[in-house]
């Protein structure tokens, strides 16, 4: 699921995603951290990128297309939490 | 919910202008500017301080200034930032410039 809550001072999440639950499709590889590097820090510890696959219907209340349509984001973990459910 | 002014995604919008238009040559100068800044070589800053800086305009500024603009105005800002030349040395430098062509 992706986290609430107010967005950090540099945040790649948009806020429609937030809150909303995705299944992760891919680990798209590790990389320094973007919220460090976007204030001149050398973005360590790397952090993992997740692409995660979300339901349209699942994002939009009204949404009127297709049930199969999808949004895929690539997220970091840091923006990221486990589902409930799990 | 808060959100940052460039996070529009599923917001009540006019429709999108989607004429193209041949670059002109400010946006090459802006665009040459940041490859050179941002090359490994040089790296003044990140992408992702570009992106932060360009974040931090106001609704209205986000809105009013165009795609190069808000680059330059964020070059400008980690130039600064970094160190690398001060608000003083620009606005001399301005000045200068301006004197020049008078």
């Amino acid at each position: 699921m992706v986290k609430l809550g107010p967005p950090e001072a540099h945040c790649r999440t948009p806020t429609y995603l937030r809150g909303t639950s995705g299944e992760v499709v891919e680990l798209v590889g590790h990389y320094h951290n973007p919220s460090l590097l976007a204030f001149h820090k050398p973005g360590l510890p790397k952090v993992w990128l997740y692409r995660v696959r979300f339901k349209q219907t699942s994002i939009w209340d009204q949404y009127k297309g297709s049930e199969r349509d999808c949004v895929m984001a690539d997220l970091y973990e840091h923006w990221l939490m486990p589902t409930k459910e799990q | 919910m808060q959100r940052k002014v460039n996070d529009v995604g599923g917001l009540p919008s006019t429709p999108i202008d989607h004429e193209e238009h041949d670059p002109t040559f400010f946006e090459k100068r802006i665009d040459a500017m940041l490859m050179l800044l941002t090359s490994p070589k040089v790296h003044a800053f990140s992408v992702d301080a570009l992106r932060r800086a360009i974040e931090e305009n106001t609704a209205d500024d986000y809105t009013k200034r165009g795609y190069y603009e808000k680059w330059l105005k964020a070059i400008r800002q980690l130039l600064i930032e970094q160190g690398i030349v001060s608000e003083a040395e620009i606005i001399e430098r301005i000045d200068a410039i301006k004197k020049r062509k008078n």
